[in-house]
């Protein structure tokens, strides 16, 4: 399922210094039984045809690369295209993954699913591929996520899962992950827990980002097909970094291709308020990989800070961790007033409304534009549509429905 | 020879099982925390564990999740906890100390780890690292510190035989699979695990996770070398809280040690 020569993992699950697998004991046969699988099937070709089968027929792949004229206008210094996740069923790139992985717990004789989430796309992609099975599906939820995320909350309600929220810690995604941990570790027998990112222990990051790499292989022939050559830049935004590792991963070896990743500037990230590990953090432990994390220094995880709860996650993918250092990625951050800024100027411009998360990738358009010449091609991963988040917005706004 | 291995040999010799009492540095203060340790002893407890409170702490269930969310409220560190230690040692150099805790908090102060000496802290329960690591793959090679290792119900065969090899102080094999607090031990499956356990090692094993009352001290002492003690004794720290009146754990504690001789 991979092309690519930048063949990390290595066997112990390490991108460089950074990933590995740091669980509880109970936990490792679990990661061992996962591994096993993943490593049969990977390259079996009746569970490839059944993946590639389920993206086209039930997520409606490939999305369209789309060319936005009145962005591009606005800017006038390149083209801007558009990588249309948004378009998939249920809404973004989450569900890539996901089908891919009730596939693994399928072949695992899994009964019971369970997924944490923050913005709640991955609950929903969760509890959609869970509702196509018929299996029991769990989804841990922060409880402040909870609040400002209700529509998806009622989605994953109407699509037959529980929706346990979560009061611990900042109530936010990171404390959705530590619950849907101690569950997993309470249930280990019967539950496949779905991660929802290309964070936690090997082998999940090596796992999701192969899922959703399918984002960036079309990428690559959509932009042979309508511009000829590679794009000059890749912008997605990273949270936990599942969407941008998507897109990035055909593309390490294109080193013409810039790829650069928007993390959660929050309210600036001199502030220290925001959730930019990459920006402004430094190499830690925390759901089972070594990545770079914001944390005090003695080790605390500290709190974040974003509008959108997709992006508000104090640790990032370990495989970025390594991109950043080896300099192969550029990493940077977009504050939450910019990224309001930029869900407003794309749902007016392009008729497209762009979740909060990435809304971030659209706003770092107004410093990358300026560096480009009009010949060159930028492609935006568009991550997910934006309806879920229309009470955040309209709430900043000062509008009552 | 190391303060925690030596307690555990002459236990062993004089055919008496350990037992280890759990508390959460900082919880819910230093004073309280010093207080409790010496109450244990009193109380009969052989080695005292040290909770070393993280933000994020996944193998926990709530009892110990509050506890160390109360101690981080009070900007408890690794630091202090060591600091902690050395005021315990001024009255008390026989107890073993070991300190239980995230790779995280660890790893962000291994040149205070590295410099602890013969009357500190005697080992390091790491509960975020596969049971085959040890502590040096971590830049953490105190001579006085050993590493006690990880193993549960689902650990397989091979993986047993691995991190029996690797553990220095004891094996404490995790009597459930669960967080800490769960309750439901199957006693069976303990029994057969920690005898497969002993196939592979002649370190102490001592069964923790779970244990709430006299009668599942009793049933467990019967084959392993001793047990661990956590969530019940952290529910009763947190219940006399404000008053500081912690007779009763001292009571509860000397209830187990008659329970497991």
């Amino acid at each position: 399922m991979t092309s690519n020569k930048f063949n990390y993992p290595d066997k112990e699950g390490f991108f460089g210094e950074f990933g590995g697998k740091f669980v509880p004991e109970t936990l490792m046969y679990a990661l061992e039984e996962l591994e096993n699988t993943y490593s049969k099937l990977k390259d079996d070709k009746d569970f490839i045809k059944e993946f590639y089968s389920d993206l086209s027929a039930f997520v409606g792949r490939p999305s369209p690369l789309y060319f936005a004229q009145r962005l591009t206008d606005k800017y006038k210094s390149g083209n801007i295209w558009l990588k249309r996740e948004d378009l998939n069923h249920t809404g973004a790139h989450k569900i890539n993954n996901t089908v891919g992985q009730i596939l693994l717990a399928k072949h695992m004789g899994k009964k019971r699913i369970i997924a944490e989430t923050g913005a709640g796309q991955h609950g929903v992609a969760t509890a959609t591929v869970a509702a196509r099975l018929g299996l029991e599906c769990h989804i841990y939820m922060g409880s402040e996520d909870v609040r400002r995320q209700s529509l998806n909350v009622y989605r994953i309600k109407l699509l037959g899962a529980q929706v346990h929220a979560v009061d611990s810690g900042s109530a936010t995604l990171k404390d959705a992950l530590n619950e849907a941990m101690r569950d997993w570790v309470s249930n280990i027998d019967d539950t496949y827990y779905i991660i929802g990112s290309v964070t936690g222990p090997h082998p999940y990051p090596m796992i999701v980002r192969d899922f959703n790499s399918v984002v960036g292989q079309e990428v690559i022939k959509q932009s042979n097909d309508l511009f000829n050559k590679m794009p000059d830049a890749i912008v997605a935004c990273v949270g936990g970094g599942s969407n941008a590792m998507g897109i990035f991963y055909p593309f390490i070896e294109v080193q013409e291709t810039r790829l650069i990743g928007v993390e959660a500037g929050g309210k600036g990230v001199s502030t220290g308020e925001h959730a930019a590990p990459l920006n402004d953090g430094t190499p830690g432990v925390l759901h089972g990989a070594r990545s770079y994390l914001m944390q005090d220094e003695a080790g605390q995880v500290k709190d974040t800070k974003s509008v959108s709860a997709g992006l508000d996650y104090p640790g990032v993918g370990p495989e970025h961790s390594w991109l950043k250092d080896i300099g192969r990625a550029e990493y940077v951050a977009v504050s939450d007033d910019n990224a309001l800024k930029a869900f407003h100027v794309v749902t007016e411009l392009e008729g497209i409304m762009p979740a909060l998360e990435t809304a971030h990738a659209f706003a770092y358009l107004e410093p990358l534009m300026k560096e480009l010449d009009s010949s060159a091609n930028v492609v935006i991963n568009v991550s997910g549509r934006g309806d879920k988040d229309i009470n955040t917005v309209a709430e900043i706004d000062g509008i009552e429905f | 020879m190391n303060r925690l291995t030596s307690t555990l040999s002459n236990l062993k010799a004089n055919n008496q099982k350990a037992l280890v009492a759990y508390l959460v540095a900082g919880d819910p203060d230093m004073d309280s925390t010093l207080d409790l340790m010496h109450i244990f002893v009193e109380s009969g407890v052989d080695v005292i564990e040290i909770g070393v409170p993280f933000t994020d702490p996944i193998a926990e269930g709530p009892t110990i999740q509050r506890a160390h969310d109360r101690a981080l409220k009070n900007n408890i560190s690794l630091k202090m906890i060591l600091s902690l230690v050395d005021e315990f040692r001024k009255s008390n150099k026989e107890t073993p100390i070991v300190l239980m805790g995230y790779l995280n908090t660890f790893i962000s102060h291994i040149d205070l780890v590295q410099a602890t000496g013969k009357d500190g802290i005697d080992s390091i329960l790491v509960v975020d690292i596969p049971g085959e690591l040890n502590l040096e793959t971590y830049g953490i090679s105190n001579p006085n510190i050993n590493t006690i290792s990880l193993i549960s119900p689902t650990t397989k065969e091979n993986r047993v035989e691995l991190i029996s090899k690797n553990s220095t102080g004891f094996i404490y094999y995790v009597n459930l699979r669960g967080v800490t607090g769960s309750s439901n031990l199957n006693i069976s499956e303990i029994e057969n695990n920690i005898s497969r356990i002993k196939k592979y090692t002649d370190l102490p094993t001592l069964a923790g996770f779970g244990i709430k009352t006299t009668e599942d001290a009793k049933t467990l002492a019967k084959f392993s070398d001793g047990i661990i003690i956590g969530s019940s004794i952290v529910e009763m720290i947190n219940d006399s809280s404000t008053t500081k009146e912690f007779g009763r754990i001292g009571q509860y504690i000397m209830d187990m040690k008659v329970a497991i001789s």
